[in-house]
């Protein structure tokens, strides 16, 4: 009972520290951030795309990149658009280019320097339907493509689910996990230059994970889809893909085990 | 034009009036070949409806598994070769012909590969073809050069090695000099 008094206590206490340190700052001074967007309107479309600059004040603005987007939209340019759904990294809508790399604004952290600038992109060499918001059609046909979801000739007898080991789920870790939100397909080189025809980094860690599944029996579907010149061998192993993932995740050592288990 | 200008930039889009400007991308120009032509391209990339799947390129087996072990071998082997051509200097002719062989078979393999990703069928149609063949052709005649350089010089090695000393070697040369 007392621990419960003490942790209610210290909790209220908290919270009362925290608007306390929240109201503090409106009496001092603002600490302005220049954030410079990518802006483009299609129904102005003779007008070249632009960057356009707003001031937001860090002490009265959340800590990732997307509070300040929500904080312009709503209170400076409710014309900015882009798409943000969970906040939390994990449906994959808000991913941009922040300051030269592909993330997720939600679980972009805002560089604390108010002297330096932000800039904010929509995903490089994609096709803009809006100030941040890129066409991923392309991308989820592809995704379409790989049939990504079980192939079985047989079901078990007794009409119960298809028992896996633990080890054979061991190696779906790291590659399920991925939410398509295409910041790794898009900051690759390979597939700016061959995006129509390369299925691209994301994809193919899902072809991946859907040719190891001990579940899965279309394996010989899934490898003779890859065989040629430009599905899987578009790769380079470049490894921006590795660098950019914003849930740490390896698109890379996924095609290079595609290629493997193609070779051998 | 005149539609986008009195204001009816949606209805235009949906009639498909407009098919350059619909899409922003951000200077996809840098990207083209300036004095190639250029065919058509689908806004997008999408072919189809936005619910059809993508549909890949046919099997071939020569672009599968198969051309990947050509290009790693014809890597892997030139590796040791050079090393050793460089550290050993000129070796036997033979040495120096499948080092001259692989080394072509590599540059041939990359140089494909390029134009695979910088001059892509669908983007330049017919003069992909055409880079192909200028590869094959120029791949023809370099390997006519191996064989004129081991039948009557020292080979590649020998070549280079001539670029630091100054003296070309040739059989005949050392020969008659015999």
């Amino acid at each position: 009972m007392t621990l419960l008094a003490r942790n209610a206590y210290s909790l209220l206490s908290r919270r009362g520290l925290a608007s306390a340190a929240a109201s503090a700052p409106k009496a001092t001074t603002s600490r302005l951030k220049t954030f410079k967007i990518y802006r483009w309107n299609p129904d102005k479309p003779a007008e070249k795309p632009q960057l356009k600059a707003y001031q937001v004040d860090l002490n009265n603005c959340g800590p990732m990149i997307l509070d300040a987007l929500l904080k312009i939209k709503n209170e400076q340019d409710a014309t900015l658009t882009f798409r943000r759904s969970c906040r939390e990294g994990i449906c994959g809508s808000c991913a941009m280019n922040i300051g030269g790399r592909n993330t997720l604004a939600c679980l972009c952290r805002i560089d604390q320097d108010e002297s330096k600038q932000t800039k904010i992109y929509p995903l490089p060499h994609m096709y803009i339907v809006k100030d941040l918001v890129p066409d991923l059609t392309n991308f989820y046909q592809q995704y379409k493509s790989i049939k990504p979801y079980l192939h079985r000739k047989d079901y078990p007898a007794d009409g119960k689910e298809i028992l896996q080991s633990i080890d054979d789920r061991k190696k779906l870790d790291g590659l399920y996990e991925c939410i398509l939100c295409a910041c790794c397909s898009t900051s690759c080189p390979s597939y700016w230059w061959n995006q129509e025809e390369y299925l691209g980094p994301a994809v193919l860690m899902q072809a991946y994970r859907w040719l190891i599944d001990s579940r899965d029996q279309a394996t010989k579907m899934r490898q003779s889809m890859l065989e040629n010149s430009m599905s899987l061998y578009r790769c380079h192993t470049i490894m921006n893909c590795t660098k950019t993932c914003p849930k740490g995740l390896n698109p890379g050592r996924s095609i290079a085990e595609i290629k493997k288990q193609l070779a051998l | 034009m005149m539609l986008s200008r009195t204001g009816f930039a949606p209805l235009n889009r949906s009639l498909g009036l407009v098919s350059r400007r619909t899409f922003q991308s951000s200077a996809k120009r840098c990207l083209t070949i300036p004095f190639l032509p250029v065919l058509p391209q689908k806004p997008g990339g999408v072919v189809g409806t936005p619910n059809d799947p993508y549909v890949p390129p046919p099997v071939s087996k020569m672009e599968g598994p198969i051309h990947w072990w050509i290009e790693k071998t014809f890597a892997v082997a030139t590796l040791p070769l050079a090393a050793t051509a460089l550290i050993a200097g000129p070796l036997s002719t033979t040495y120096d012909s499948v080092f001259s062989v692989a080394l072509l078979g590599y540059c041939y393999m990359e140089f494909h590969s390029c134009i695979t990703d910088y001059i892509p069928k669908r983007v330049y149609g017919k003069f992909h073809n055409y880079a192909l063949y200028l590869l094959g052709g120029g791949s023809l005649i370099s390997l006519l050069g191996i064989y004129k350089l081991e039948s009557e010089g020292e080979g590649i090695t020998g070549l280079i090695h001539s670029l630091w000393t100054g003296k070309t070697t040739s059989k005949e040369v050392t020969e008659s000099s015999k």
